[in-house]
């Protein structure tokens, strides 16, 4: 992709929280992102503070010109940061029906409808989620960060339960959609392919330190 | 009963039917909260056991040296003795005494109590103890006593009893109609309404004779009605007036041998033949037997006042339940509140907040009760202030509720705290990035979630509410349809001859609504259970 446009997001040096310590400038550049690294390096943290659910961490976070952290001083709250966030454990309402879950986020409930028919859970929409296996549940996940009309996305691990074909599947439709969406994404995954077939930019996060792998300069 | 009951017409707003009395009760102050901690059963079986002890109607061998155990009402504590010192120094032989009230002592002695002798002004008592024990005897009348009208050094410097009962010098405060004096008054009371063709002044009920004398001692009423023995040596006390004897039965004390056929019943025959005649009593205020000096007492009937009427168990049983579902709604947002904050925020001083919601529930209710009530009696600012709201709580349903509340709370708060533990914090935090506020996120996530463990932590609150007795008593006092509850209607028949199918009525009534409860809370914790489980 291109090279050369201005990064969408800063992060300072002072990003920290508890094991987690970010002691280097990072910007990402290309509006798909991915970051892999070692288990434990603070990958899944680093979503968290993007998506403003560490209350604690502390440094500099700009995205697209807007200050979503800055210093000690006030935060843009999650609610209004309108990021997309699928966790690694799905973390679906057990007590709403899937309908019930991607709508969690007041979107057209054509809008819904269309989304399950798209990630193949048109036949699921009554069901709660106990019912579901590992893969429809991470499908449901994702629907549901789709349709909050996020800016960002962070998805952690999004594919992890889904078997091989499945995968290829969803990975597909998600590009497809952020073709047609101006929505950034920041991926973190162990998987090589979803990364590759997703991400141009990527980093790494080890120690401590992101270092820029691939992508824009 | 501990309390005092005030027997007036109700209060602005409401309207007492014309001519009844005693329409609303309410209370004002409590007795010596030792009286109910101590499991009186317990208490005075330990006092009297010796070498001695053995079980009436025992075959005896005549022992010489076997103590003369004599169970006697609270009101002759200081003079028996007295008697009993000078009449048993002649005679190689020793006295022991156990005073208590007589309807307890009563149950004692029927259940096996060793004892002699028992001695009573409750001739209700006398006769359900000789039906209990087959004895023939009316039992033998040794003193009398007189009703008076009591001022404090706050009260009302004359009056008589007619002022009185017409409400002229204040508040009258009265002995519970579970205690022989409290239903003299009521019969002299009643007489005086009938004669002065009016119904009542303001009437308040206390429980013993001792909550009456300490009630006006302090202020708390400015007149009272005691029997004459037990002011006699008290200065803090006026008094005003003696009720004219004609105006209730009879007060008698009987003394009952409890085994006439043991071969030293003439001992115990012999202690009661002394003491009619004895110049302890007659110097302590006790008048001459109403049957001339020793006679043998007359049969129960027409002279003796009536037994208090028993606690209605069908009204004890609707009362246990509405009070103890309000208690559960009505703490509801609170244990919510305190449950929710307890699980999940992080602030200086929750260790103290958690350890204070949990103290209730090693504090002895009847301290609870106290504590509640000395920071609510009309006396506090707090207290003035519900008032004069038209929400007095002490000796109040109100009171009964707040009392099951408060004990109830720490088990209410620490299911609910569970419930919002269980509930995973990240679904909030998803919530929270589908653009919901913490509030929205309450509300549609983590109440939900939780919802089942709050449901079983009311059913808790509820069953425990249902069985609170010890700071509803304090608190609430004892009011048949107001606050008697079936913990308190149970205690209340304890207390009164017979009612044996009232009280198995209560039991089975509590047990089954406190192990539906159980049932509900272990299956509704179940679901929380599962709830919060597969989520994982």
């Amino acid at each position: 992709m291109n090279g050369t446009r201005s990064p969408w997001l800063l992060g300072a040096a002072r990003l920290e929280l508890g094991g987690l310590s970010l002691d280097a400038e990072f910007r990402f550049s290309d509006p798909r992102v991915a970051v892999v690294g070692p288990s434990g390096s603070g990958k899944s943290t680093l979503l968290r503070i993007v998506a403003g659910l560490e209350s604690r961490a502390i440094g500099e976070l700009e995205v697209d010109g807007e200050r979503w952290l800055n210093g000690g001083g006030p935060s843009i709250p999650p609610w209004h940061r309108r990021v997309g966030w699928v966790p690694q454990h799905d973390q679906l309402f057990p007590h709403l029906t899937v309908r019930e879950n991607l709508a969690f986020s007041s979107p057209a409930p054509p809008a819904v409808e269309e989304m399950a028919k798209d990630l193949g859970l048109a036949g699921l929409l009554e069901r709660r989620p106990r019912k579901l296996s590992g893969g429809e549940r991470q499908r449901v996940a994702l629907g549901r960060a789709l349709l909050s009309r996020p800016r960002v996305l962070l998805l952690d691990e999004p594919f992890s339960a889904l078997d091989r074909s499945g995968r290829a599947e969803v990975v597909g439709r998600l590009s497809a959609w952020l073709d047609t969406h101006d929505v950034r994404l920041v991926l973190v995954s162990h998987d090589e392919r979803d990364v590759e077939a997703l991400c141009p930019e990527r980093w790494e996060l080890s120690g401590g330190t992101m270092t820029r792998l691939t992508g824009a300069a | 009963m501990p309390l005092f009951q005030r027997a007036c017409p109700r209060r602005a707003g409401s309207v007492a039917p014309a001519g009844s009395r005693g329409a609303r009760k309410l209370v004002v102050s409590a007795r010596p909260l030792s009286a109910l901690v101590v499991p009186a059963l317990l208490a005075s079986a330990l006092l009297v056991p010796g070498p001695g002890h053995r079980l009436v109607g025992q075959e005896d061998g005549g022992d010489p040296s076997r103590p003369l155990v004599v169970y006697s009402a609270a009101s002759l504590s200081t003079t028996l003795p007295a008697y009993g010192r000078a009449w048993s120094e002649r005679r190689d032989l020793e006295v022991r005494y156990s005073f208590d009230s007589s309807s307890r002592a009563a149950r004692q002695i029927a259940a096996g109590a060793p004892a002699d002798l028992f001695i009573s002004a409750d001739r209700a008592w006398v006769d359900w103890l000789r039906a209990e024990l087959g004895l023939e005897s009316p039992g033998r009348s040794l003193l009398g006593n007189r009703l008076v009208l009591i001022a404090g050094s706050s009260g009302p410097e004359r009056g008589g009893f007619e002022e009185a009962a017409a409400g002229g010098l204040g508040p009258l405060l009265l002995a519970g109609e579970n205690v022989p004096a409290g239903r003299y008054s009521d019969a002299a009371l009643s007489a005086m309404d009938a004669e002065l063709g009016t119904s009542a002044g303001d009437r308040i009920r206390g429980g013993s004779v001792r909550t009456v004398v300490e009630g006006v001692a302090s202020g708390a009423a400015p007149v009272g009605l005691v029997y004459a023995t037990d002011v006699r040596a008290r200065a803090d006390l006026r008094v005003l007036d003696t009720v004219p004897a004609s105006f209730h039965p009879p007060i008698e004390y009987v003394g009952l041998v409890l085994r006439p056929d043991a071969p030293d019943a003439s001992v115990a025959e012999a202690f009661l033949g002394a003491l009619p005649t004895s110049g302890v009593f007659t110097e302590a205020g006790f008048t001459p037997a109403p049957g001339i000096g020793g006679a043998p007492a007359a049969r129960s009937g027409g002279a003796a006042v009536p037994p208090p009427p028993l606690p209605d168990p069908v009204s004890a049983v609707w009362l246990s339940v509405m009070v103890a579902v309000a208690a559960t709604l009505a703490g509801l947002p609170l244990a919510v509140f305190l449950g929710w904050v307890l699980a999940r925020k992080e602030f200086a001083g929750r260790t103290l907040l958690s350890t204070l919601v949990l103290v209730p529930l090693v504090l002895p209710p009847v301290v609870t009760g106290f504590l509640l009530l000395e920071v609510l009696s009309p006396r506090t600012p707090l207290g003035r202030l519900l008032d004069a709201a038209g929400l007095p709580i002490p000796f109040t349903i109100l009171g009964a509720v707040l009392a099951a509340l408060v004990v109830g709370m720490p088990l209410y708060v620490s299911a609910i705290r569970g419930a919002f533990a269980s509930v995973d914090p990240h679904l909030e935090e998803m919530a929270l990035t589908l653009g919901d506020r913490p509030r929205q996120a309450f509300w549609r996530v983590t109440l939900p979630l939780a919802a089942p463990g709050i449901a079983a932590g009311a059913i808790l609150a509820f069953a425990r509410a249902l069985g609170e007795f010890g700071a509803t008593v304090v608190l609430a006092g004892n009011m048949e349809g107001e606050t008697r509850t079936i913990a308190l209607a149970v205690y209340t028949l304890l207390e009164a001859p017979g009612g044996r199918q009232a009280i198995w009525t209560l039991v089975g009534a509590s047990v089954l609504l406190s192990a539906g409860a159980l049932l509900g809370y272990e299956i509704l914790t179940r679901r929380q259970r599962a709830r919060a489980e597969w989520v994982r």
